[in-house]
């Protein structure tokens, strides 16, 4: 089981908004949905490429390069071009800092 | 990510210093074309993903350059008796030679050749030593027609900072009965290697060469790097032969072009067993009117090894043929990547050019990836490719079984029966034996 | 030699739906592509605002997104489309009857034998004429059993839970930059419904014509195939041939539910000023049969590959791809599978045809995910070369991550034959009549599942292509 690992404070990514970063080895994208907090790792699952450089949309995180969309709660694909999901790591907020456990 | 001021590449260890090092007692003309070599690698960009050469093979994730050091260049002292033991029962299967030179690390550090070869000319020598010796030739072919450093990113890091490698030099018309045997091992984990090899075989000559390099598993990266520049003449016949059988956590990359003159013939087998992330460049150039090249590759992936094959075959000249096979397997969660192109260019009519990939899956985990390309400005020209990729023959195993093999053999006759096809099409004296021997210890593991 | 003067005769295309209407139209955007001219077209239809939102978004995503450097050579288009008409519309309403459609529209589709056609052989004809459907139609049988064939308009009005369901989901607007375009200025095109268990005996067609100088086409078109249901749609398009150049970006967007069996046929022969820039994309369920047949002829470029995504167990996709490339012709086509599912199955076979200065180039994917047991696929690819001008490229991708698959690729590459010339010109054939035969031959497979009369239509086009004044 891989280790936590402190990515960022909470105020480092408001409501609606997201980050890439890194955890250890991994490159994930943090995002704050209303106030609660998701991982993914950046990777689009149609094909390898950054998810980081396209949107979060509420819910939806949209991957600018071919157009998939994934729930970020749960990292499934909700539209072609992509069929797989995208991987979900666990998140942890502990007094303001997020650490999420990857890889 | 990168800061836009950073250059990408050039790390505390890899930058201009370490060039300017290498270059220390080199003639003037090695000097520039070094500093030269390392402005165009500053130039280019890392490799992405994004690149067609590289779609499956991600650099952020297989090579970490910033954990890397260079490796040291020093000769050990030339005694059989202190080499590693793998690399010495390399050499005891090596069956009869004309030749044999031996790197370590990275500075050769035994050559021997035939007596009656070197007075007929016949030069094999380290590249160290040929750069002096024989400068004439070294400056015309060294990274200038084959592999310049223009070519790649890896290419202009290969020519900015390569250490030592092999010289081959046959004269006209002299043709070698045996083939020259060149054996390499890596043994300093976390280093970065760079050898180049530069063969050229004057009209009329025969020369067939096998370079087989060796390591045990490395706990941290391990990066090999290799160049390789293979001249054919008019007329000439030329056999070169990689065996890649590095340990795990090893990175081995190898960018090699061949040249062939008018009605040369020059073929290539790569064979890939080792390393943790494998990637072999081979572009045949197909220059002179009749020249012809055969191509082939097998390649065997277990655990989570990574294959990436990328060829080119380039038909400049009109009547001009190649023939491209390459065949893997594949087992646990290993995976490889075959993209391989014939181009046959304006005017280069009568062009006979074929290429075949097959891949065999040997395991839920595996995967395989393969991307045949044509492109063709000629109409007058026989060109077709084909790629497959499937399981084990139901049919074949089942036939063995019947005949009272268990399963496991059966399926290790298939697999072996598979390979085996790349391996009957280039008979050389060893290189089959060896390279059977090799895929089967694999395959009991 | 005689052989040389033949092929020097082939070089003589001529295209038979060149002409030209007189210019007519009720409103135009300004030449290019901006926020403002999204809006008008927003307007001109009377839209829901949803739509307004997500044109506008797809015109920041086009914008985004950089020219792609594959393919063919696009170089120029930037500058193109800085002079296109986006958006024409060229009367006020669409019509459901032949009679009301304005007279020099109404006279071109007759040149080009549409209502001929719908009286003999279709189930409904949509017609296209610049930017908007001018009619629309489909036979009564099949409305009384709830087939909707209509403009993809009146789809939104009309149907709009359906369309919203499906509509941008298959080919999301973000795809590539030309699907981010046509989700920003679409317009036109056909919105079709077939029910469960209905089989449409004969095709639907749809016809896209452009006439207007400079004119930019961005046809829609969303098709949802029920449940064991069976329908032909067939598309054609031409223009006049000017000395600018044109352009059209169609996105077709199909759902094959559970058993259907869906075929999309494409002629393609428009004029060779224009770029053709297509995403076409099937989305194929548990035992549904998706089938694209694609012919190109005509235009300047065309980047075009119909792909087939099966999701579904024993879904199957089929693709036919047929391309001519004649002096200055590039045609960039192909097709994609995606193996999703256990058991499904595909196969490609592209053939193409390259003469003089011609280019035809296959570009494919077959990918197969892990888990898709029992997954077949193959793919064959034929090209013919006629002169040393001519070139061909073959480019497939082919991806497998499931052992428990069987997947094939080939290809080849030949000259037209001089042993085939000869035999047929020994049988008392001159040289061009054999070269005609020989490339008939070719085509036979798309030829054949066409309905007759498209098939011998086919056949003369490729004729015309083929014929010149020898000696």
């Amino acid at each position: 089981m891989a280790d936590w690992v402190k990515v960022a404070t909470v105020e480092d990514c408001p409501p609606g908004e997201f980050r890439a970063l890194a955890a250890g080895r991994e490159r994930i994208v943090l995002c704050n949905v209303d106030g609660d907090f998701h991982a993914l790792q950046d990777r689009c699952s149609h094909e390898d490429l950054p998810l980081s450089n396209g949107d979060l949309e509420g819910t939806e995180f949209l991957c600018i390069h071919h157009g998939a969309r994934f729930d970020v709660c749960t990292g499934r694909a909700l539209c072609l071009p992509a069929l797989r999901p995208v991987s979900v790591y666990d998140v942890e907020i502990r007094d303001g800092d997020v650490y999420v456990r990857a890889g | 990510m990168a800061e836009s001021t950073e250059i990408e590449g050039v790390t505390e260890v890899f930058n201009r210093t370490a060039v300017e090092a290498r270059s220390a007692n080199e003639p003037e003309w090695l000097a520039a074309r070094r500093a030269h070599a390392w402005t165009v690698y500053e130039g280019l960009p890392m490799p992405t993903t994004r690149l067609e050469e590289w779609r499956y093979t991600d650099l952020r994730r297989a090579l970490d350059l910033e954990a890397l050091h260079l490796g040291s260049v020093d000769p050990l002292p030339d005694d059989p008796s202190s080499y590693p033991a793998l690399l010495r029962a390399t050499m005891d299967e090596d069956h009869e030679a004309a030749g044999h030179l031996v790197i370590i690390d990275g500075a050769v550090v035994h050559t021997d050749i035939r007596e009656d070869l070197a007075s007929r000319g016949v030069v094999l020598m380290p590249l160290r030593e040929a750069i002096h010796a024989h400068s004439d030739l070294v400056e015309q072919y060294l990274a200038t027609e084959a592999v310049p450093p223009e070519e790649s990113k890896f290419a202009a890091l290969n020519a900015a900072l390569w250490s030592d490698g092999i010289f081959l030099y046959v004269p006209r018309g002299v043709r070698l009965k045996n083939p020259i045997r060149v054996t390499r091992w890596v043994g300093e984990a976390g280093a970065a290697f760079f050898s180049r090899t530069l063969i050229v075989a004057e009209s009329t000559s025969q020369v067939s060469y096998v370079d087989e390099v060796v390591s045990d598993d490395f706990d941290t990266q391990t990066f090999a790097s290799s160049a390789v520049e293979v001249i054919a003449k008019d007329g000439a016949q030329v056999q070169y032969v990689a065996l890649q059988r590095l340990g795990r956590g090893a990175f081995y990359q190898s960018e090699q072009r061949t040249l062939a003159g008018r009605d040369a013939t020059l073929d290539t087998l790569n064979v890939s067993l080792g390393a943790s992330v494998s990637r072999v460049d081979l572009n045949a150039r197909l220059l002179g009117p009749g020249s012809n090249s055969d191509m082939l590759g097998l390649y065997f992936g277990a655990d989570d090894q990574h294959f990436d094959h990328n060829t080119s075959q380039d038909h400049v000249a009109p009547h001009s043929h190649s023939d491209l096979l390459y065949k893997g397997a594949l087992d646990d969660a290993s995976r490889a990547a075959f993209r391989g192109i014939i181009r046959v260019h304006k005017g280069a009519q009568q062009t006979d050019a074929y290429q075949t990939n097959r891949n065999l899956l040997l395991s839920e985990d595996a995967r395989a990836d393969s991307l045949p390309n044509l492109e063709i400005e000629a109409d007058d020209v026989k060109c077709s490719h084909g790629s497959t990729v499937g399981q084990l023959d139901d049919e074949q195993l089942f036939y063995l079984m019947s005949r009272g093999l268990p399963r496991e053999k059966a399926e290790r006759l298939v697999v072996l029966g598979f390979l085996g096809e790349v391996l009957s099409r280039l008979p050389l004296g060893g290189v089959v034996e060896k390279v059977t021997r090799a895929i089967e210890e694999k395959l009991r593991a | 030699m005689p052989q040389n003067e033949v092929i020097q005769g082939l070089d003589l295309d001529e295209y038979k739906y060149g002409f030209v209407d007189e210019e007519q139209h009720v409103f135009r955007t300004q030449p290019g592509l901006s926020e403002e001219v999204v809006r008008q077209i927003s307007a001109q239809k009377d839209e829901p605002e949803w739509m307004l939102e997500f044109r506008l978004k797809a015109l920041k995503i086009y914008e985004s997104k950089p020219m792609p450097e594959w393919g063919g050579d696009l170089s120029t288009l930037e500058e193109t489309l800085d002079e296109i008409y986006f958006y024409v519309r060229p009367q006020d309403q669409m019509e459901r009857s032949w009679d009301d459609v304005p007279e020099n529209i109404k006279n071109t589709f007759e040149k080009l034998g549409i209502p001929e056609a719908e009286q003999k052989v279709l189930a409904g004809v949509g017609a296209q004429y610049e930017s908007e459907m001018v009619y629309h139609s489909l036979k009564k049988e099949w409305e009384d059993k709830g087939v909707i064939f209509d403009s993809i308009e009146d789809g939104l009005k009309n149907h709009p839970e359906l369309f919203r369901k499906y509509f941008g989901t298959i080919i999301p607007s973000a795809d590539n930059k030309f699907s981010a375009m046509n989700s920003a200025v679409w317009s036109g095109g056909s919105f079709v419904y077939i029910p469960k268990g209905v089989e449409l005996e004969t095709p639907l067609q749809a016809y896209f014509r452009v006439n207007q100088e400079r004119m930019g086409q961005f046809e829609r078109t969303l098709i949802i195939a029920d449940e064991g249901s069976r329908a032909h749609y067939i598309e054609g398009c031409t223009a006049p041939t000017y000395s600018t150049e044109s352009f059209h970006s169609g996105v077709i967007e199909i759902v094959v539910n559970k058993g259907a069996h869906f075929r999309y046929t494409t002629i393609q022969n428009w004029s060779t000023n224009m770029y053709n820039l297509v995403t076409q994309r099937a989305l194929v369920h548990e035992r549904a049969t998706m089938e694209w047949l694609d012919g190109n002829l005509g235009s300047k470029l065309t980047m075009k590959y119909p792909s087939c995504y099966l999701v579904g167990e024993g879904a199957h996709g089929n693709i036919l791809s047929i391309a001519y490339s004649g002096d200055g012709q590039h045609q960039d086509t192909g097709g994609k599978v995606v193996h999703a599912a256990p058991h499904t199955t595909s196969s490609i076979v592209s053939k193409s045809i390259s003469k003089g200065t011609g280019r035809s180039s296959y570009r494919g994917l077959c990918k197969v995910y892990d888990g898709a047991v029992g997954a077949k696929s193959n793919v064959e690819c034929d090209a013919l070369l006629i002169n040393e001008t001519s070139r061909t490229d073959t480019y497939p991708y082919i991806e497998i991550e499931e052992k428990r698959s069987n997947i094939g690729h080939e290809a080849t590459v030949s000259k037209v034959g001089d042993e085939q010339l000869f035999y047929l010109m020994s049988r008392g054939m001159s040289e061009e009549e054999a070269m005609a035969l020989i490339v008939r031959g070719f085509i036979e497979p798309i030829a054949k599942l066409l309905p007759l009369e498209y098939a011998v239509e086919l056949n003369r086009l490729i004729e015309l292509e083929m014929e010149g004044s020898v000696g």
